[in-house]
């Protein structure tokens, strides 16, 4: 819509709707491609989404976009109307595909504020041959059937005018010549419109140039030459002029009343004298089913996009609910007061209804990961085709539900085991035949929930993980220092999600480069999960991601350091003790450790990490919390613990950054900010150290 | 204030029509994303005015122009069509709709068509 | 012409334009752009403090559930520490999104400064070194200086520094 209107949210509406739009056809391709065949529905579908991208985006004037949404559009109308046999339907989803991802690849740039400055024209062109190719095709093959299909709607609704009355006393002939704003568009059917208007009131119609239904090309006719009709009538000029000017778009208008003779003229001059029948191309029962329909469509179930930024302020403001209560129902005030029971009853009831809302909100935010998942089918495809190998996706659970800020940092982890298990894991089909294999490969992806944890699992029946060559890399790269006897299988399996470790030798288009893996790990473990590995030998590996149900709520202990109180999440405290001075140990750097049950663990004096005043000078007279995570456990001193809390995550102010030992920050039941401790972050400062 | 009903499976367009017709003084009264649940609307809000997608779900503009047309034969309906649809405007015509427009188009020529029904 | 959104905002923006909040820091007199000023809070609430940053980062709030952060508007000059009393007040400024607020030591009045009596800073040379200021602006034989928010908040020495450790 070119400069005229703020272009913000329109874009964003584009992008979603578009981007929405595209993933649905991508399914609704990958589906279909095994199957060899498209459905009348799916073909629809496809016609359908390409043409309302096409709409937007010449709208939006993303012509690029616009232009190969129209070529696609072309291609399945001409699928739709004529059902060639003779179809690659390989090389129709591969057009397909390329196209989603030249639009979607524009989209991303839109998203990120540049311009859409791809070029589609080789796409288009490949397209249009692509047409051209099938449409020779089945014209060899089926010359006759296609003739009668094409020209059979047309002209039954047309007939020859043969009655020319000559005009009669106070019935009067017109000529009209009209020429339309430039650019309206289809001139021919703005003619045909008029034409069709100017029907109640006139009779004996001819027009120049004739063939404007028939012939699209006749646009160009009434652009140079205008838009000639005769006409009888027997309204007055005035009238006539205002009947044509009250029309949209027409620029200028040439009226004038004929003399007999010039009609005789006029008429041999146009050649076609044409005049239009009302037939209705929907037949009147046809209407009546529709309208019988109309009743039972309206029960489907209504669905609203909300920005999620409006989700998270809701959220905010139910924390806030929870805090404001608990400053009602324990307000100093009520002290004084002797007879509350009422007051009490009444609050516990407030208590249990911001409950339930807090859940209805939480629930608001959780998405399936459907969707996720289903764009797994994409990277399956693709990859088989390239490695030309047989692999099948087999996905379990795809209903299972997880915060929506989660689900984002899903995606790529998933993409990547999966095309490391195709890439590395699967075997070719020749070796699968030959180990007694099924030659079809198959790749689980599943999603459960178990207890508040999501887990989702990678699974492939390839070749399997290989321990001794993990172990040699290990070793090589110092990633090992324990000695083999040690180590349990889990451990050697998961040194390939550390940094730096890759154990395929060459490096594939798909997966590879060294990275990957411990981006794996660094992503799950951001959102708080854990990532594990198990192979057996021949039979395949699975690697699990076990990950929370929601980041925006945790369970977290107050602790005291000084006169700051800070959050620890529930789930990385192990224990929590006063120590026994005899247990402490400083070594000659001044490092604090404590010995508990035979283990030596680091001691972090968090007010000393902080910088915090405290009256704590001995280990032995503060509280000792171990917490732990996959790459360790570390002790923390604080004065005292104060208890347990629900708290609502919240990140810290962009001006402030990233703070060493803090993930976020939340609000206390009294409205104070709290800032929440980041224990990875601080274990591997302490092993840094 | 004219008031109008929005048919259109693309949200993108709803959007950007319902924001030109506020901008121009139009009163838009609903929205629908199919011809059927645009007949529905238009039946409960009578609008002055319908702006009609022709490709859709359910029903296309076309059918849905029929059965608009057979609730109110004086309705004013503007079809919102794209190139290579001409037999389709066509046929919307000869169903009854008053006008129609090319995408894409500008303001101007939106608001012109809807002030000339 | 993205009139349709931007309307309300142009015409908010016609209203504010030469308007100033003037507020004392020390002995002198500032100013800053009444647009980028969203709330003024009087009185120190609690303020959280945080680890590793920079002195006049004195940690953040909670405004209404919102957790913003606030600096001492004083130290940020690098002057010396002063003691907050009943009259200091927080300013809340909003700039490209991200809110902040000042701790001023006393609000004073909104005033009308016309950009023909704004002047630049004077040159570096001439001893003028605060580096926050972006105009003079002059009401009579007053003088109030402008701050610059944007520098104000630009975070490049925070990035810059290594506070980690």
């Amino acid at each position: 819509m070119d400069k005229s209107l703020s272009k913000e949210p329109m874009l964003e509406m584009f992008i979603f709707e578009n981007l929405q739009l595209l993933e649905q056809l991508e399914q609704t391709i990958l589906a279909h491609e095994k199957e060899r065949c498209l459905e009348n529905a799916v073909i629809n579908e496809i016609f359908r989404i390409m043409h309302t991208i096409k709409g937007s985006a010449a709208m939006m004037m993303y012509d690029s976009i616009s232009s190969l949404a129209h070529a696609i559009e072309d291609l399945f109308f001409y699928i739709r109307e004529f059902h060639p046999d003779e179809m690659d339907y390989s090389k129709i989803c591969d057009i397909v595909l390329d196209g989603i991802d030249f639009i979607k690849n524009e989209i991303g740039k839109l998203e990120e504020d540049q311009e859409a400055d791809g070029d589609s024209s080789p796409f288009v062109e490949n397209i249009e041959q692509y047409l051209l190719l099938i449409k020779e095709a089945s014209a060899n093959s089926n010359l006759i059937n296609e003739a009668a299909a094409r020209p059979a709607g047309l002209q039954k609704k047309f007939y020859i005018s043969t009655s020319k009355s000559p005009p009669t006393e106070n019935i009067k002939r017109y000529h009209a010549l009209i020429y339309f704003t430039p650019g309206c568009e289809m001139e021919n059917i703005r003619a045909f419109n008029l034409v069709h208007k100017l029907k109640d009131q006139a009779d004996q119609i001819d027009y120049l140039p004739a063939d404007i239904i028939e012939n699209n090309d006749s646009v160009e006719f009434i652009r140079e030459n205008g838009f000639a009709v005769i006409f009888t009538t027997h309204l007055q000029q005035e009238a006539i002029n205002e009947l044509f000017m009250k029309e949209a778009f027409i620029d200028s208008l040439d009226l004038r009343v004929m003399e007999d003779e010039e009609w005789e003229i006029e008429q041999l001059r146009a050649r076609n004298q044409i005049i239009l029948e009302e037939e209705p191309s929907v037949s009147n029962n046809e209407v009546r089913e529709i309208g019988a329909n109309l009743h039972s469509g309206s029960t489907r179930q209504s669905l609203i996009s909300v920005n999620v930024d409006k989700l998270d302020r809701l959220m905010d403001m139910v924390g806030e609910l929870v805090i404001s209560e608990t400053m009602v129902a324990f307000n100093p005030d009520l002290m004084t007061a002797t007879k509350l029971e009422n007051f009490h009853k009444a609050t516990r009831q407030h208590r249990k209804i911001i409950n339930e809302m807090q859940d209805l909100v939480m629930s608001i935010r959780m998405v399936p990961l459907s969707m996720t998942f289903r764009k797994m089918n994409r990277v399956v495809r693709d990859m088989s085709k390239k490695l030309k190998k047989n692999v099948e996706m087999v996905i379990i659970g795809e209903e299972t539900e997880v915060d929506k800020n989660i689900i984002e940092h899903l995606s790529d982890p998933i993409m990547h085991l999966i095309r490391n298990a195709i890439d590395h894991g699967i075997e070719s089909p020749e070796k699968r035949a030959s180990l007694g294999k099924s030659p079809a490969a198959r790749v689980y992806l599943e999603a459960k929930n178990e207890g508040g944890d999501v887990y989702i699992i990678i699974r492939d029946d390839g070749a399997g993980l290989n321990k001794d060559k993990i172990l040699e890399r290990a070793r090589a790269r110092g990633l090992m220092q324990k000695p083999d006897s040690n180590l349990s299988d889990g451990e050697i399996y998961s040194t390939i999600l550390l940094p730096g470790f890759s154990t395929c030798e060459e490096i594939s288009e798909f997966s590879g480069r060294g990275v990957g893996m411990d981006v794996v790990h660094k992503n799950i473990e951001e959102v708080g999960g854990a990532v594990l590995v198990d192979s057996t030998p021949g039979q395949g590996t699975t690697i699990t991601m076990k990950i929370p149900l929601t980041l925006a709520i945790i369970n977290g202990m107050r602790v005291k350091v000084g006169n700051s109180i800070y959050i620890l999440p529930i789930t990385s405290i192990k224990e929590s003790f006063k120590a026994k001075p005899d247990n402490i140990i400083v070594d000659p750097d001044g490092n604090e450790m404590l010995m508990v049950r035979g283990e030596c663990y680091p001691v972090l004096r968090l007010h000393q990490k902080f910088r915090i005043e405290s009256a704590l000078k001995e280990i032995a007279e503060g509280i000792i919390v171990i917490v732990q995570n996959d790459s360790g456990s570390i002790c923390l001193l604080v004065d005292a613990l104060l208890g347990e809390q629900q708290v609502v995550v919240k990140a810290l102010p962009k001006f402030i950054g990233k703070i060493a030992g803090i993930s976020a920050c939340t609000l206390l039941a009294d409205g104070r900010a709290c800032l929440i401790i980041d224990v990875a972050n601080l274990i591997i400062l302490a092993k840094v150290k | 204030m004219k008031s109008v009903l929005i048919v259109d499976d693309a949200m993108f367009m709803r959007y950007t029509l319902r924001k030109i017709l506020e901008k121009n003084g139009f009163m838009v009264v609903g929205e629908a994303e199919n011809g059927l649940l645009g007949v529905q609307k238009y039946g409960e809000l009578l609008p002055d005015i319908v702006t009609m997608d022709i490709t859709m779900p359910e029903l296309n503009g076309i059918g849905a122009v029929q059965l608009i047309k057979q609730i109110n034969p004086r309705a004013k309906i503007v079809m919102i069509s794209a190139m290579g649809q001409e037999q389709l405007v066509r046929e919307a015509i000869l169903a009854g709709a008053s006008n129609f427009l090319v995408k894409p188009f500008s303001e101007e020529r939106f608001i012109e068509v809807l002030n000339s029904i | 012409m993205s009139e349709i959104l931007d309307e309300a905002v142009l015409q908010e923006e016609d209203t504010q334009k030469g308007k100033f909040l003037t507020f004392l820091v020390g002995k002198e007199e500032y100013g800053i752009e009444i647009k980028y000023v969203t709330e003024i809070i009087g009185g120190i609430q609690a303020i959280t403090e945080i680890p590793d940053v920079p002195e006049y980062v004195k940690g953040i709030i909670n405004l209404r559930g919102k957790i913003i952060p606030v600096m001492d508007v004083n130290l940020r000059f690098n002057k010396e520490a002063r003691d907050y009393n009943d009259r200091t007040c927080i300013i809340v400024i909003d700039i490209d999104e991200l809110s902040v607020g000042l701790i001023v030591d006393n609000v004073a009045e909104v005033i009308s400064i016309a950009d023909a009596d704004i002047v630049p800073p004077p040159d570096v040379r001439s001893g003028f070194h605060n580096r926050y200021i972006k105009g003079i602006g002059k009401i009579g034989s007053e003088v109030k200086l402008i701050l610059d928010c944007q520098r104000l908040l630009s975070t490049e020495e925070l990035e810059n520094l290594d506070y980690i450790n």
